[in-house]
């Protein structure tokens, strides 16, 4: 033997030994730190790692993250994480977790240290979710404050202040390009030209004398005339859905229009009191930071358990030399698999309740893996209750998911609404429920929360307002109240979704306007409305005419085409019919498809 | 192994290891290596093997090196012999064992030229090795020393980097 070259390799199995008995446990914790300020922004405590190579095993212990948005506040924090590896996935690069236990989970825990980095990048909100902030402060701020008497009538509105006139010209340009992408998608001479390549080889295999032959070339051809039907009949229905689909862009406008409406209102001096828009100033603010949070927590279940895992599995039979045989897998793991995590924590802070549950199938491979996402999660204690349920399913073409939770019995301290500069209410004391439904299908979202509080006491609060009565008004309308209401209602997709905001407290503040100004109001509303309709009127005019021609241009052309396509399909399966019975005698029967559009 | 102690080794190699024997099995082994697809732990296995056995490493280098011309070639014959042998009914259930089996889908099998290669490698080692031993014979007699007083070979060990790592190394 050459122990020259065997006893250095030796020595350095030694070290490497070394290292991961001594050093790597440290190494591990330091770098999970750092990744974990990384993603949440700020600082993370860790106060153990451990694990083990003979029989892998992983734990960690007193981990503190941070808010990023609260110096002083602990995003979250738990007492341990433990899990054991399956060691056979381990050699295929897979990390598989029967059996995981989190516990010790608390949300929002007071920190003593500052929990800010000091070169940490600052996260902006989403934009749906600064407007949603912004609504509510911009009409508080700027208009209810300076409302006087009556109405400003010699307010001038030009097509180039409105921002729906900005999105009607985006649409129209849109709509161009898309429609005439669609409409070429629509000609019917790609399926003639395939048409007419199946008819070129039925008129070949006619002159075949081989029966055998003919007819192994007959059965084709008919399998090709339905191939081409179907993709046809595949293409109809997406041209149609996408056509169909433009016009939700409209939606966008409208709400648009909505608040130029507003806007001219407000240089009116007269805010569009309606309900909608106080609720949004009353509980907008409020509502937006805990959406920010679920939406990010939505983001992320997305991004580390993606829906077209199964491509990624995809495996090339050739190789770079020779070819590679591949055989039945008895399991087929994902990259990261936890089957079951047992997860325990208290909720709030002065009075904690104790909960328990279990989340089932977090992967990264959903596919693969075969199983949903389900998390089951209860708790209950002297009054109050917490039922948190999920399941989000992304083990098909399209991530499917219902979220709901409800927790009752929660004290109330103090719940701040509105806007210190114009109109706020301090409501304190009192049990809250609140109850909340989130359904996913694909990129949609749709759901609706409540959140309900009884037993307290309002303070209202309208300093800013400088007409007497309406001041007035403000604070009867909400002092003596014992119970308030809000909810939102969410809709569209995910990268921009819709918030209906209501509260009973807005439907008191519109009787409060309405008393002060009454029918000043409903004048100065449609009046403003006219006027943002007069500018918008060429542009919309200017669009409802290019989709209505684009539309129709659309329909003819597929309507020809199936014309064309059921013509000549049908013309050649007449043919394979009559010659399919004599020319194979014994051969059974040939199922020819009906044209059926 | 880093590219300097390859030369050095080779350098070496060619004074050293050089009985007849030793040639012989340098040149059967590097034919069984250069056969095979390099990127699988087949492969790298049996080059470790062959680091650590008192062989002729020069010459087994030569050999796998002038196998890479050889292989596209030798791929015609030992694609189909592997591809008989895993396709093969008998068989079946040993290589769906192997394929569940860790660690051993790594040494690639399961690829038709490796499973081909190893069988006709090891077929062909014997009249290799006697081949080589003739040679390994011929080579002492005729070639090492016009090899070791060649300009390659001095200019080689005249290099700075070289002559340190000798030095180093003795």
């Amino acid at each position: 033997m050459r122990w020259s070259y065997l006893l250095p390799r030796f020595i350095f199995l030694v070290l490497v030994w070394a290292f991961f008995f001594f050093a790597f446990d440290p190494i591990l914790k330091w770098s999970l730190r750092k990744g974990m300020e990384k993603a949440a922004g700020a600082k993370v405590e860790i106060a153990e790692v451990k694990t083990s190579f003979l029989h892998p095993s992983f734990r960690m212990g007193g981990v503190t993250v941070g808010s990023a948005k609260e110096e002083f506040t602990n995003l979250v924090e738990f007492s341990g994480l433990a899990f054991t590896l399956e060691g056979a996935p381990l050699l295929e690069k897979k990390f598989i977790i029967d059996r995981a236990d989190l516990s010790g989970l608390k949300f929002g825990t007071p920190r003593k240290t500052s929990a800010r980095l000091l070169f940490a990048k600052k996260e902006e909100a989403p934009g749906f979710i600064s407007d949603l902030k912004a609504e509510g402060t911009d009409m508080a701020a700027e208009r209810l404050g300076d409302l006087k008497g009556g109405a400003a009538k010699d307010v001038q509105v030009s097509p180039d202040s409105l921002s729906s006139v900005k999105i009607y010209e985006e649409l129209q340009k849109k709509y161009e390009a898309q429609y005439a992408e669609l409409s070429k998608k629509a000609d019917s001479s790609q399926y003639q030209a395939r048409l007419d390549a199946i008819k070129a080889k039925y008129d070949e295999a006619s002159q075949q004398k081989d029966f055998l032959k003919k007819a192994k070339d007959l059965a084709k051809i008919e399998k090709d005339v339905k191939q081409v039907t179907s993709d046809f009949k595949n293409d109809r229905k997406l041209i149609e859905d996408t056509a169909a689909g433009l016009k939700e862009g409209l939606n966008a406008a409208e709400e648009a229009r909505r608040k130029d409406i507003e806007a001219v209102m407000g240089r009116m001096k007269m805010p569009a009191l309606d309900t909608q828009s106080l609720a949004k100033m009353l509980v907008g603010p409020a509502i937006a930071d805990k959406t920010d949070t679920a939406m990010k927590y939505l983001a992320m279940a997305r991004k580390y358990m993606p829906d077209n895992s199964a491509k990624k599995q995809a495996r090339a039979i050739d190789a770079k030399r020779g070819r590679n045989i591949h055989f039945p897998k008895e399991n087929s793991y994902p990259s990261f698999l936890i089957r079951e995590m047992s997860v325990s924590g208290e909720l709030g802070l002065d009075a904690p309740l104790d909960y328990s549950g279990t989340i089932e199938g977090i992967t990264t491979q959903p596919r693969i893996y075969g199983k949903p996402l389900i998390a089951l999660v209860k708790g209950a204690k002297a009054g109050r209750a917490l039922d948190f349920k999920a399941l989000l399913d992304n083990t098909g073409a399209a991530m499917k998911g219902n979220i709901s939770l409800k927790y009752s019995g929660m004290a109330v301290k103090e719940l701040k609404l509105g806007n210190p500069s114009s109109i706020s209410a301090a409501v304190t004391g009192g049990t809250g429920r609140f109850e909340g439904d989130l359904n996913l299908a694909g990129e949609n979202i749709r759901g609706d929360a409540i959140f309900h509080i009884q037993g307290a006491k309002v303070a209202p609060q309208a300093d800013s307002i400088k007409l007497a009565p309406l001041k007035t008004a403000v604070l009867n309308s909400m002092s003596g109240l014992t119970a308030v209401g809000m909810g939102i209602k969410i809709g569209g997709t995910l990268t921009s979704p819709t918030f209906a905001l209501t509260t009973d407290l807005a439907d008191k503040l519109g009787g409060a306007f309405k008393g002060v100004f009454g029918a000043e109001l409903a004048s100065a509303k449609a009046e403003a409305q006219a006027k943002v309709d007069a500018a918008l009127k060429p542009y919309k005019a200017k669009l409802d005419s290019l989709t209505g021609s684009k539309q129709k241009e659309i329909k003819d052309k597929l309507d020809a085409a199936q014309k064309n396509v059921s013509g000549s399909g049908d013309g050649i399966l007449n043919n394979l019919k009559q010659q399919a019975a004599p020319a194979v005698p014994g051969a059974g029967k040939i199922k020819l498809p009906k044209f059926k559009f | 192994m880093n590219p300097i102690s390859i030369i050095r080794q080779f350098i070496q190699g060619l004074t050293s290891d050089t009985e007849p024997g030793q040639i012989g099995w340098g040149i059967a082994l590097g034919f069984l290596i250069g056969l095979l697809p390099k990127a699988t732990l087949t492969a790298q296995l049996l080059l470790v093997l062959l680091m650590a056995l008192r062989i002729n490493i020069p010459m087994a280098l030569i050999t796998v090196l002038l196998m890479t011309f050889v292989n596209p070639l030798m791929d015609k014959l030992t694609d189909p012999v592997g591809y008989y042998l895993l396709t093969s009914q008998a068989l079946y259930p040993l290589w769906t064992k192997l394929y569940n089996t860790p660690i051993v889908p790594w040494t690639g099998f399961n690829n038709t030229v490796l499973m081909g290669g190893l069988v006709v490698g090891v077929v062909l080692m014997a009249p290799v090795y006697l081949a080589g031993r003739k040679f390994g014979v011929y080579y002492n007699a005729q070639l090492k020393e016009k090899l070791t007083n060649s300009r390659l070979a001095k200019a080689l060990k005249t290099t700075w980097l070289l002559n340190w790592y000798f030095k180093v190394n003795q």
